[in-house]
């Protein structure tokens, strides 16, 4: 199968540094200092073109983590990312200036973004038409409303016409007619074969417009698959969590927390033991 | 070595990029004042004039430098320090302020120092063409030492901008770089002569005090603007200047190529 995003063994690892003097320390010192964190550990993963891959979990499960892993935003501690073609991350007013106008803020962004003069100048149009907020394209930002900031920021991420699409969580600030707008412009993208991943915590969203899903747990991959066949597992999951003591919650944590600090290994033994714990103390 | 080739290129097929990045800059950095970026010329023009009265009439009674009126010879070394000193203090901030702005790791890095200075070049060419006029005006008249200008410009925009990628990858890294460069930058206004001059001073502090390549730059905009002197003929010197340049630059280069990809780790 032809993959658009390949994910090879990637782990991100993060220090913990409670003070600033143990920041130093970590890089003075020849072999570092301070605890390991894994926001994402040792995680394989193919999407294909025309994929919509939904990203479900808990917070604190690494799925921004994830998305700006994708987006080529952080680098990996160790594994390989192959990304077939651009990738865009659409996140709330991500990197507006809020000294500038909507119309220069688009120019400085698409500048960023590395694209050329000329075709910055044939973008513009599309983009201040797909924002649609009037004459505000021509006061600051910093007037803006986040309803306007966010469709400005999604107005441009999208105008680039990337490869791979990345969505988080970007369409809860706009409102239900810009939300839709935004539905039919993806859904046009995946027509047209491109890969676009969705993060979101609206599950009404997710299962209507993703058709996979990937659900994230303590920095790894608990189930990947069909979004019909994970999305009732998860809601089942979440309905659960719910219902369980806090207690029980506090260890579910306390379990994650030392998994991703490295303490347990995360091979499928362990998950399976975990699983059988989990069962015992409910 | 391969780092600084791979910085300067990076410079040199994004200058378009530079250009405008730097339009912004000016842009924003005055967008809330009313008069803009008149202040960026207000403000130099205040502290030359209050330099003057402290240091021309005060300390000096007045007396002329070499035959120049101080008050030119002066505001020759001034209009330098008002670039080195915001450029230097911009640069080094430059990185960490902005990493958020750029969504890409593969934006090429090396090009924020380099907008965020040519952001403040703008201002000198003003401040110098406000010099020219007064320099006509009082009579004192230019000359053909003047082609120099473009020389010592350039050597002194390199300068800036090898310090400056020393300074904002080492600030993005320990933010207190920032701090500490902010009160060391500010000795320099003395221990470089723009203010006053070290002719009286015993011989091996003078050329402890040439050590200081801000030094080189000040003496050889003097030079050009007033007609002092010729490049050729501090051959020896303008070879130190260019070594220490190109060892700041290599320094530069090597840590900026080493820590851009994990920038965004540390903010």
């Amino acid at each position: 199968m032809s993959y658009s995003v390949k994910l090879n063994g990637i782990t991100k690892k993060y220090k913990m540094h409670r003070q600033n003097s143990d920041k130093l320390k970590d890089i003075l010192l020849p072999g570092g200092y301070g605890e390991d964190f894994y926001a994402i550990r040792d995680l394989t993963f193919e999407a294909g073109e025309g994929d919509v891959v939904g990203i479900i979990g808990v917070n604190g499960s690494g799925k921004s983590t994830f998305s700006n892993l994708v987006a080529n935003i952080t680098p990996p501690t160790s594994g390989e990312i192959d990304v077939k073609g651009d990738v865009s991350l659409i996140a709330v007013s991500a990197g507006l200036n809020k000294e500038l106008t909507g119309r220069e803020n688009i120019e400085l962004k698409l500048l960023m973004m590395g694209y050329k003069k000329d075709v910055i100048e044939k973008m513009k149009p599309d983009i201040i038409e797909f924002a649609d907020i009037g004459k505000f394209i021509d006061m600051p930002v910093k007037k803006y409303s986040s309803g306007m900031k966010s469709r400005l920021g999604f107005s441009i991420s999208i105008s680039v016409d990337p490869d791979v699409l990345i969505v988080d969580e970007a369409l809860s600030v706009g409102d239900k007619t810009f939300a839709d707008k935004c539905l039919v412009k993806m859904e046009e993208f995946k027509e047209r074969g491109k890969t676009i991943f969705f993060v979101s915590h609206s599950n009404g969203q997710m299962k209507k417009f993703c058709n996979k899903a990937i659900w994230l747990e303590h920095g790894t991959i608990r189930e990947y698959g069909p979004m019909k066949d994970i999305m009732p597992k998860y809601e089942a999951f979440i309905k659960e969590y719910k219902s369980w003591s806090k207690e029980e919650k506090r260890r579910f944590k306390e379990e994650g927390m030392k998994k991703q600090e490295g303490l347990l290994a995360a091979d499928s033994e362990e998950k399976g033991k975990r699983k059988k714990s989990r069962l015992l103390f409910r | 070595m391969n780092s600084m080739i791979a910085v300067l290129k990076e410079q040199v097929s994004n200058f378009y990029l530079i250009n405008r990045l730097s339009i912004y800059q000016v842009k924003s950095t005055n967008s809330n004042n009313y008069l803009g970026m008149v202040w960026e010329i207000l403000n130099p023009l205040f502290q030359m004039s209050i330099y003057w009265f402290v240091f021309g009439f005060g300390i000096r009674n007045g007396n002329p430098v070499d035959g120049v009126p101080f008050v030119l010879w002066m505001s020759a070394g001034l209009v330098v320090w008002f670039f080195f000193n915001p450029a230097v203090i911009q640069g080094s901030k430059s990185i960490y302020t902005r990493i958020s702005m750029v969504s890409k790791m593969n934006f090429p890095m090396s090009t924020i120092p380099s907008f965020v200075i040519m952001s403040v070049f703008y201002q000198h060419l003003i401040l110098l063409g406000i010099y020219f006029a007064a320099v006509l005006l009082t009579g004192q008249g230019l000359s053909w030492h003047l082609i120099q200008l473009p020389y010592y410009m350039f050597a002194l925009i390199i300068l800036i901008f090898a310090i400056s990628l020393i300074t904002s990858t080492l600030s993005t890294i320990v933010r207190d770089v920032h701090k500490m460069l902010q009160s060391f930058i500010r000795m320099f206004l003395y221990l470089t002569p723009i203010l006053w001059t070290i002719d009286d001073l015993p011989g091996f502090i003078q050329v402890g005090m040439k050590l200081n390549p801000l030094y080189y730059i000040v003496e050889g905009y003097r030079d050009a603007l007033l007609g002092m002197g010729w490049v050729h003929q501090t051959l020896q010197y303008t070879l130190y200047y260019w070594v220490v340049v190109v060892l700041l630059l290599m320094i530069g280069s090597y840590l900026h190529m080493k820590f851009k990809s994990h920038f965004v780790d540390y903010i």
